[in-house]
């Protein structure tokens, strides 16, 4: 048996990234949670720290994983004081249950991720976020306090349960996009925002590229305030099509005002969308780059991430256009005001190609992340694009010194 | 020293190193005076370069050196190390870039915060975060203690508007840490070095984003005889939906205050909220008749709508007085800066009521509403034996109401100096030796503004200081909060 209490045997439907973990444990409360991994650290087990599971294939490929710890025991935490527009949840909440529970008093934690099962230790490991990050910024700028498990044994907090607090180092932020390399996450706190009363999206269609292009940057220089800003890019069989939607989401009288400013300043071909329309059309913007192509055999196709200066939109829209012809890959995706998501469907060469081109240095984009592959094609391509900086390679060394977190597929 | 000096003016120019005790006493202190030592030396390198070989020279000799910007800081956190070097910011003024289409600016570490703004006006832009000490306190200093101001409710503190920083480690080298693109893969470093109160890297280049200058402002004045009405105000504005730029209070003494010093013509009242809107015309005229709707609801005795900009200034100016203006009811007051979450205000100021009338200190009370950050003012005499001491307790009682109301110790001042001994009041002996780790992952030397943020020992009684006027708001450059 292993050394961390409670373990048992790992079986093939508990799989990280199509590897059957040897031991699998669900520590029940953040004390527990830190004991298991001090024993892993001591046995210098190699530990997958498990949410929601919705994004376990992503990181570098790995051959073997001693430990799972599940945060599914910690999801009896779910404290919302409505009346300070703060919450605090176990990190095994999911982010649906939380905004459900949320919503039946008018708020909701704005993050929109693609991943329906995603936790809220899983969000901010990732820093999860959607086109709502235009007006709320990413699950770092909600968090306001978080209770962490770390690999010496012991159970600490940081920040606290009001918005406004200095006191303290924000290691909350620090633990935000580590991927579960540097601590496991405990519970976390954030800030709300109250549910918008109401809400209407303007879609535009686009032939070409470049208009939408001056269309978002005329939006975005303006005094305009969109809840949410985001651009559809999808190759398809008739050529590529370009989709602005820019949403609003304030009282009546506002959004349709700003929803009809925003329609005069447009040259794409427009549709208002409201209520069921808009609520689909934004639900199939979020999961668009997830989605399988059924028009390929190719499997479900590559995902990357990447961001750009907004002034490069239209470059990066250019090359979009041309990753066909040069690569071999056709693309689908949503591209935000500075960051998005693209799937690249055709064979592991030409994504591959695709992704060294992204990454080129006369290339419009940064932070190219190849977050779903195939596993030879993981392997190959170095999926994070970067080594860590020297500070964060520091932080790792001071809080895993076994280096047992992530079993080395995360960026650190 | 000498020998260490002498190596620093070959590294910065013998201009730029300052030794002589008539030159380091400007340097004794920041906006905190009471809190005062001597540095052996005062380093003002001109670029990053500078700044990475001095910071090289204290790492290869072990001389701990602090950081400094404007000196307007309110928690000591740029208090001198007896004995080591001061590097100050200063000559790193520079604005290196403006980027109106990605809406980025870029700034040496010295600019002033209202500097950005003012860069940026022509273009309709300006730089959200809004300390009352804006039109003097520095960008690096903004990072170091992830400054706030009267409109962070709505947008925020300088960890959600700083993108990108070029920092010197403790150890002379210089890094990138953050990014002006979005989503750079790993932990987010940056987030933890804004707001680390200069302990663990001194940033050189800072990269800021600006947003938009909202299309309309209104603000409007409510007087309430009771601060849970006004508190009630506030509950209901945010339970219709509604996330104001600004929502201020003052209570009796504090408006007794304004307006002895500035006349800003408040009505006769208990409490003074004020509320400020901001954005796309339509929405602010909508929304801010339900805020009006709200106030008279509510009981508000009356409700002064600003008319035009010229009025909006006068009601702020009443606002932003209060603290200075304290001076006019007593000869000596304290400034406390803590939290409390929104829905335990009455609870808390029924405390510091109570316990004004238990010390017989008077207490007036200036805050932001909206997230529950209070600066409480505690009148005293110094001439009056005991009092000063007694106004320290007192100040410290009221830290002990916020934590024990689930708030913090500080919301916009830091820790610093003068109230890291309160830090074990809100964090346990582990979460305080994790902050260490942290903090050991930069600076394993403990040369980096050593001192700060962290007890050092242990629970020993420092206790915050008596507020004394700082030089740049006698000159009326700035207020405090």
């Amino acid at each position: 048996m292993t050394v961390v209490d409670h373990a048992r045997q790992g079986t093939p439907g508990e799989a990280v990234d199509g590897v059957t973990p040897r031991f699998v444990a669900e520590p029940t409360s953040g004390a527990a949670f830190a004991a298991a991994l001090a024993a892993a650290a001591g046995g210098r087990l190699s530990t997958v720290i498990r949410g929601g599971g919705t994004k376990s294939g992503w990181g570098r490929p790995v051959d073997a994983v001693d430990l799972v710890l599940s945060t599914k025991s910690l999801a009896d935490l779910l404290v919302h004081r409505d009346g300070d527009l703060t919450a605090t949840v176990g990190a095994g909440v999911t982010l649906a249950r939380l905004n459900t529970t949320l919503s039946a008093r008018g708020q909701w934690l704005p993050v929109d991720s693609a991943f329906l099962g995603t936790t809220i230790g899983g969000l901010l490991a990732t820093n999860d976020s959607g086109p709502l990050r235009q007006r709320f910024g990413t699950p770092r700028d909600l968090l306001i306090g978080i209770t962490l498990a770390l690999t010496d044994g012991r159970v600490v907090k940081a920040g606290g349960t009001v918005v406004k607090n200095v006191a303290g180092y924000d290691l909350g932020k620090l633990v935000t996009g580590s991927h579960g390399t540097l601590a496991a996450i405990v519970d976390a706190t954030f800030k709300l925002l109250p549910l918008p009363h109401a809400s209407a999206t303007l879609r535009a269609v686009y032939t070409d590229p470049e208009p939408l292009a001056a269309d978002a940057a005329a939006i975005a220089a303006g005094q305009l305030e969109p809840l949410a800003f985001d651009v559809r890019v999808a190759d398809t069989p008739d050529g590529p099509r370009w989709t602005l939607f820019v949403r609003f989401a304030s009282s009546p009288v506002a959004v349709s005002t700003q929803l009809e400013a925003a329609r005069a300043l447009v040259h794409g071909e427009p549709t208002a969308l409201r209520e069921g329309l808009e609520t689909r059309a934004w639900s199939e913007q979020v999961g668009l780059a997830w989605e399988s192509d059924p028009s390929t055999a190719l499997g479900a196709g590559a995902v990357v991430r990447c961001s750009w200066l907004p002034s490069r939109l239209g470059e990066l829209l250019g090359l979009l256009r041309a990753l066909r012809a040069e690569c071999g890959v056709t693309f689908t995706g949503r591209v935000g005001a500075g960051s998005g998501l693209l799937r690249l469907t055709g064979s592991d060469a030409a994504v591959g190609a695709a992704v060294e081109r992204l990454r080129l240095d006369t290339s419009p984009v940064g932070h190219v992340v190849l977050l779903r592959a195939s596993r030879p094609l993981r392997a190959q391509v170095d999926v994070w694009g970067a080594a860590p900086s020297a500070p964060a390679a520091a932080l790792k060394r001071a809080l895993d010194p076994a280096s047992i977190l992530n079993a080395g597929r995360g960026p650190l | 020293m000498e020998r260490l000096s002498e190596e620093l003016r070959g590294i910065c120019g013998a201009s730029a190193v300052l030794t002589e005790p008539v030159q380091l006493l400007t340097y004794e202190c920041d906006a905190l005076p009471h809190l005062r030592e001597s540095p052996a030396i005062v380093v003002l390198p001109a670029s990053a370069a500078q700044v990475q070989a001095v910071v090289r020279v204290c790492a290869r000799e072990g001389v701990p050196f602090v950081a400094r910007g404007h000196g307007t800081g309110l928690s000591g956190g740029a208090l001198p190390v007896p004995g080591g070097v001061v590097i100050s910011l200063a000559r790193l003024n520079r604005v290196l870039d403006i980027d109106i289409p990605n809406r980025q600016v870029t700034v040496e570490p010295g600019v002033t915060n209202l500097e950005i703004t003012r860069q940026v006006a022509p273009f309709g832009y300006y730089y959200a975060p809004d300390p009352s000490s804006q039109q003097v306190c520095s960008i690096g200093g903004n990072v170091a203690e992830n400054s706030g101001g009267a409109h962070c409710l709505k947008y925020g503190f300088t960890v959600h508007h700083v993108l990108e920083v070029e920092a010197v480690m403790p150890d002379g080298s210089l890094t990138r840490i953050g990014s002006r693109l979005a989503d750079e893969p790993g932990p987010d470093v940056l987030g933890l070095l804004v707001g680390s109160e200069g302990t663990l890297a001194i940033v050189t280049k800072v990269v800021v984003r600006i947003l938009r200058r909202p299309e309309t402002v209104q603000t409007l004045l409510a007087a309430y005889d009771s601060i849970s009405a006004a508190g009630t105000a506030v509950s209901e504005i945010i339970a219709a939906g509604i996330i104001p730029a600004a929502v201020e209070m003052m209570d009796a003494l504090a408006i007794r205050a304004a307006e002895a010093a500035v006349h800003p013509n408040f009505p006769p009242a208990d409490t003074i909220l004020i509320v400020e809107l901001d954005g796309p015309v339509a929405e602010v005229r909508d929304l801010f008749a339900t805020v009006e709707a709200i106030c008279r609801r509510t009981g508000a005795s009356t409700v002064e709508v600003a008319a035009d900009e010229a009025h909006r200034l006068r009601i702020w100016k009443g606002r932003k007085a209060a603290f200075a203006a304290m001076g006019r009811v007593s000869p000596n007051y304290y400034v406390q800066d803590g939290v409390v979450p929104r829905t335990k205000l009455p609870e808390v100021l029924g405390r510091i009521r109570a316990l004004s009338e238990r010390s017989g200190l008077g207490i007036g009370n200036v805050f932001h509403a909206g997230d529950g950050n209070l600066h409480p003012l505690i009148c005293y005499d110094e001439s009056v034996p005991g009092q000063a001491e007694l106004a320290e307790k007192v100040a410290g009682e009221i830290l002990t109401y916020c934590v024990e109301a689930g708030g913090s110790i500080t919301g916009e001042h830091g820790v610093g100096a003068d109230k890291k001994n309160y830090m074990p009041r809100m964090f346990s002996e582990d979460d305080l030796d994790a902050f260490q780790q942290v903090r050991d992952a930069f600076d394993p030397q403990r040369i980096c503004n050593p001192g700060k943020v962290l007890p050092t020992p242990r629970l020993c009684g420092e206790v915050p200081g008596p507020y004394r006027e700082h030089p740049v708001e006698r000159a009326g450059l700035a207020e405090r909060f």
